[in-house]
């Protein structure tokens, strides 16, 4: 086991280092460099900016130079705000977007494995048509509409809940419609795998064999069906985290939270590629994280996987 | 027993059996799927829905709307009504200052009085040359779903909206497919060293995320309609891919492969001509279900403001301008959200009903 997941773990490093070098050219591509504007500016003072930023170097020296820093840590200057460099803005808004993103999946996962549960013990009544519809609205419904209807309803009819705006400014209050609408759409997926994977583990043998030896169902619930109908949420785990990170720019968009998902639009209108490409490495080393941490907790729950 | 069976097969040669004894009428892989798909309800109101929305957007301009850029001045976040603008427009005039009157404590005054009915006479016979070129009575204009804040009408907007949505879903969706469908049954079939490669870069691509590469795309290379396609495009191929590799890696060893290989065709006609029409279903059906995911790429983007640009508009970008107003200007929201959301539901159905009713292991089973 251990060895599978050095293994594994050791498998990030080339797929980390593939990202960097496509983002690297594929913006190296773009007509016009950062610091072409509409303004005319003085060639000499062009230069001393592209020497300052080592734009004058050959491509393949930038990329070496820009990869020893990326492993060292460093994201390098932004190109638009000078006097910041982009470790400073990542370290400022990423904590908004990893609680941001983390508590909506938290929720999407108890809440709709819950659904779920209910729906296939209480097949076909009320509660399983309630939760499946609330599902089907959840999967159609896009969150640039879920967001707005939220907003609408609690924060500027009802008046109980803040429109836009951080814990710093708000409070604990916030938090509430961001996290229930970014989450809405993983809920009803989690709840829909969950209720099928739920309904086929109650009619397996091994669920029939742990009635006959007389266990209590909480035991057989909890110890029995969770374990073998959690497979499907857990492999649908790596979906949900890319889908939760573009999910985030939009809600952090609507809401006006100053996370990660922000500032890498605003430095996709700025064109500030540094900022652009750190925000893509800090994404995507979180996302080849939880894949990685979604195949340890999938080789530990289904034993028929071979750590071979 | 199996002398019954033959039996029953010498008398009724045109009658075929399935495992239930029922008699089988030879029917095609579509009449089947059809008359599948004509019992789910749900379906069958998708596709309806979608026929409504391709006459609306086909018909676009012959309906009694303005353009999409068809800008009136003073008409500007009018109420959706049915009553003609020139009324709503006096209306608001007279309440506005009625209550600036009230607030001082006071009746209208002689100024303020002949302005409303300045404005009254305006109402009546005021003309404007529209964009068309065709002279009308500007203020008896009906707004059923309302203005915007330039004085545009909305529902000219969600409609001509609607149209750069679904084109940019039908078009996003074919090129995806048709990608999808050239790489994954070229590796499908010719298998070894090609497929292992194609699967790699699959695998690659997969690990991306792909939609801030999009982002990053329409940032760096501007944001036109044509990049937003091939940005869209060239991320969205994979699954289909995979998909139909695995359908010809399933097909690919079968007797009429066999029967067209003995013959002495090449690999490009028996892709082509043998495999992928044998794919046709998932192929539908993957179509049918990428085209929601598209338009709501595009509707996403566009919220975001790397979409589709002024003075055209898309879903997304209608619903963008309605966030902002919402608070005060909630037509603006709702009826693009509706519409849009409408239309994503029945694509949808339609795309689960298709799946269903194209499975082959619910063939001739009702």
């Amino acid at each position: 086991m251990s060895k599978y997941i050095l293994r594994r773990a050791l498998g990030l490093i080339p797929t980390m280092f593939i990202i960097v070098t496509i983002c690297f050219f594929f913006i190296r591509l773009a007509p016009g460099g950062p610091f072409s504007s509409e303004k005319k500016i003085d060639p000499q003072i062009l230069k001393n900016i592209e020497a300052k930023y080592h734009l004058d170097e050959p491509l393949v020296v930038q990329y070496v130079r820009y990869l020893g820093n990326v492993v060292r840590g460093d994201l390098g200057p932004s190109y638009k705000y000078k006097d910041y460099d982009v470790n400073f803005y990542i370290g400022k808004s990423l904590p908004k977007s990893l609680l941001l993103g983390s508590l909506a999946l938290f929720f999407a996962v108890i809440m709709g494995m819950g659904a779920g549960m209910l729906s296939s013990l209480r097949q076909n009544t009320w509660v399983d048509y309630l939760s499946m519809s609330v599902a089907v609205i959840g999967i159609s419904v896009p969150l640039f509409v879920i967001g707005p209807v939220f907003m609408y309803i609690f924060a500027i009819k009802l008046d109980i809940l803040p429109t836009s705006g951080w814990i710093d400014e708000q409070g604990l209050k916030a938090l509430i419609i961001p996290v229930f609408s970014l989450s809405l759409a993983y809920f009803a997926t989690v709840a829909r795998l969950s209720r099928a994977s739920f309904l086929e583990a109650l009619r397996s043998d091994y669920v029939r064999t742990a009635r006959a030896k007389g266990l209590k169902a909480s035991v057989i619930m909890f110890k029995h069906v969770l374990k073998g109908a959690s497979l499907p949420v857990v492999s649908y785990l790596g979906p949900a985290f890319s889908g939760i990170i573009t999910g985030s720019i939009v809600i952090e968009q609507i809401f006006r939270i100053p996370g990660l998902g922000r500032h890498f639009v605003q430095s996709a209108f700025n064109r500030d590629y540094t900022m652009i490409m750190g925000t893509v490495i800090v994404y995507s080393l979180i996302l080849v994280l939880m894949n990685f941490l979604v195949d340890v907790i999938y080789g530990y729950l289904d034993p028929r996987i071979s750590y071979k | 027993m199996a002398n019954s069976i033959t039996n029953k097969t010498v008398k009724n040669e045109s009658v075929v059996l399935n495992e239930f004894d029922q008699p089988v009428k030879g029917v095609s892989l579509w009449q089947d799927a059809w008359k599948r798909l004509k019992k789910n309800k749900m379906a069958m109101f998708g596709l309806l829905m979608i026929i409504f929305y391709a006459l609306i957007s086909l018909s676009a301009p012959l309906l009694p709307i303005y353009s999409y850029k068809q800008q009136v001045l003073g008409h500007q976040f009018l109420p959706p009504s049915t009553r003609p603008a020139g009324e709503l427009m006096y209306e608001r005039q007279d309440y506005l200052l009625r209550a600036m009157a009230n607030k001082e404590g006071r009746e209208l005054n002689a100024v303020e009085i002949e302005r409303l009915s300045d404005l009254r006479d305006s109402i009546t016979t005021e003309k404007k040359i529209l964009l068309s070129g065709e002279e009308i009575l500007v203020h008896e204009r009906v707004y059923i779903f309302g203005t915007d804040s330039l004085g545009r009408d909305v529902l000219a907007r969600i409609i001509y909206g609607g149209q750069v949505s679904i084109l940019i879903g039908l078009v996003g969706a074919l090129a995806s497919v048709f990608i999808g469908v050239v790489l994954g049954a070229l590796s499908g079939y010719i298998g070894g060293t090609f497929d292992s490669l194609m699967m790699r870069f699959v695998d690659i691509m997969y690990s991306l995320p792909y939609m801030l590469l999009v982002i990053i795309f329409m940032a760096v290379f501007g944001r036109a309609i044509g990049n937003l396609f091939f940005a869209l495009a060239i991320v969205s191929w994979l699954t289909v891919a995979r998909v139909v590799r695995g359908q010809i890696m399933s097909l690919k060893n079968s007797e009429y492969v066999e029967a067209a290989r003995s013959s002495g065709a090449g690999t490009a006609r028996i892709v082509f001509l043998h495999l992928i029409p044998n794919t046709a279903g998932v192929i539908i059906v993957y179509t049918t279900l990428r085209v929601p995911s598209f338009i709501m790429l595009e509707a996403f983007l566009s919220f975001l403001g790397l979409g589709v640009q002024a003075p055209f508009a898309s879903w997304g970008v209608l619903i963008q301008d309605g966030v902002y107003a919402m608070t005060t200007y909630s037509w603006l929201l709702w009826f693009p959200a509706t519409a849009m959301t409408l239309f994503l539901f029945s694509m949808n159905f339609l795309g689960d009903g298709l799946r269903d009713a194209l499975d082959p292991q619910s063939k001739n089973k009702l």
